[in-house]
């Protein structure tokens, strides 16, 4: 008798499993469950911009804005628009116009809601209302396609959604965490270039410095060589324009350069570990073109061997207060600069050091 | 194929054990992210005293943070970086 009831509830599963795979129920089914998934990890990016958003509007009322609410609205929805890329001319100029552009727009908009702060809160103020901008960028778009692949009842759309969560979490939470260096003011891993500049000045002979468009540049004299050392100008959150600066400077010595070195963090593939430091050619600069081209451009058009050194770090790392590893790892960059500085020239010769990245938390 | 009740439960069992230890090493899959504190690392540039402290807010590399207590020269921070709260503990 009970064997009967076994293979009765045996073969019932076996016909609802054939309805639900015949009439692509259990598509529905699993749609379901990746919707449900979805929606619980797009509930807790929600709770971490709100938190970032509170945190950036408690800075502003300790800085005197009585009601950042309009500040931190306009910079959250804050975009540049791509430029045409299917008209290649020129198209180098037109995005360095609209990234330069951006950046003073943004600038004003935040000077003029706290004219009374240094430009050093001004730069931190600027990085968060920056951060709280991504995370809302991006909590709206996973919102977008989680909304259309319901609508649409799209269940390849919701599973490239689901399959791609983790890795917009971890995004996600590198760029929440992020945010206590950009509000206390601490070097973050991208520093890293400009800390080893820095070290460089602090070892040499200071003939001169003088800063433009944000980007500083100290004539130094070091190992029997002169030296030029092009940074972001700190200690405040700030790239500077490193690429537009060093192109003008090789202009200014008429081509009269015999090395430039450039020193980045760089992102590390997994399994690598941190603070790997690798010498190569190149500009080691990771912006969207315009900085870049203009180093190589100087380089190529008087034939300046350009030498690049990175030191390797994860997203997180780059962006969260620096770890010691890292600063270890800046420390030996620095006499690896040095060494292939002797190696690579002759006593008497002009060289350019860049230091590309954040230079938060380090001055010069 | 029919099965009698026996093996149906233990087929069941076995199902269950199985989901459990699945869960089990997805639960330990998963790495615990360790804690970070930042610290600033002063040094007397006189003598060459070295001592670290806990970061204060507002803080940069060069800014002078008083006096050496060896040879009352100024004391300078070198670096700021962040290290594992376990690492401090051990």
């Amino acid at each position: 008798m009970a064997t009967d009831w076994v293979s009765l509830a045996t073969q019932l599963i076996w016909i609802i499993l054939f309805i639900l795979i015949f009439t692509g129920a259990n598509q529905k089914i699993q749609m379901r469950l990746w919707s449900y998934d979805i929606r619980n990890k797009l509930s807790v990016i929600k709770s971490y911009l709100e938190q970032d958003r509170a945190r950036v509007e408690r800075q502003l009322k300790n800085l005197g804005v009585k009601s950042p609410d309009l500040l931190i609205k306009r910079a959250m929805d804050f975009f540049i628009i791509q430029p045409v890329d299917i008209e290649p001319t020129d198209i180098i100029k037109r995005l360095e116009h609209l990234i330069i552009t951006g950046d003073k727009s943004f600038r004003k908009m935040v000077e003029q809601a706290i004219p009374t702060s240094t430009k050093y809160e001004r730069s931190l103020v600027e990085t968060g209302l920056s951060i709280v901008g991504v995370m809302n960028q991006i909590y709206k778009i996973v919102r977008h396609y989680l909304l259309s692949g319901e609508k649409e009842n799209n269940w390849i759309l919701l599973m490239q959604l689901e399959m791609s969560m983790p890795q917009i979490m971890r995004i996600v939470e590198t760029y929440h965490k992020s945010l206590d260096a950009f509000l206390t003011g601490t070097p973050i891993g991208d520093s890293v270039g400009p800390l080893v500049t820095y070290r460089l000045i602090e070892l040499g002979k200071v003939i001169s410095k003088k800063v433009v468009e944000d980007t500083s540049i100290t004539e130094l004299w070091l190992d029997d060589r002169r030296i030029y050392v092009v940074k972001a100008e700190g200690p405040g959150s700030n790239v500077g324009r490193p690429g537009h600066v060093l192109y003008d400077l090789v202009e200014e010595l008429k081509g009269g350069v015999d090395l430039v070195i450039t020193i980045d963090a760089a992102l590390k593939l997994e399994g690598e570990e941190t603070g790997e430091i690798a010498e190569g050619i190149g500009a080691a600069i990771g912006d969207p073109g315009p900085e870049k081209i203009a180093i190589e451009r100087a380089t190529t058009k008087y034939g300046i061997p350009l030498k690049a050194l990175v030191i390797k770090m994860d997203l997180g790392e780059a962006i969260h207060t620096m770890k010691k590893e890292i600063y270890e790892a800046g420390e030996k960059a620095l006499e690896y600069v040095r060494r292939i500085i002797i190696e690579s020239t002759k006593p008497k010769s002009t060289i350019i050091v860049a230091g590309i990245g954040n230079t938060l938390g380090v001055p010069g | 194929m029919i099965f009698d009740q026996n093996t149906m439960l233990i087929l069941t069992l076995i199902a269950l054990a199985i989901l459990v230890i699945q869960l089990y090493m997805e639960y330990r899959r998963k790495p615990k992210q360790a804690k970070y504190i930042s610290k600033e690392l002063i040094i007397c540039k006189k003598c060459g005293y070295e001592a670290e402290r806990d970061y204060e807010p507002g803080d940069f590399i060069s800014l002078v943070k008083g006096k050496c207590p060896k040879c009352g020269g100024e004391l300078v921070i070198k670096a700021i970086y962040s290290v594992k709260l376990e690492e401090r503990k051990t």
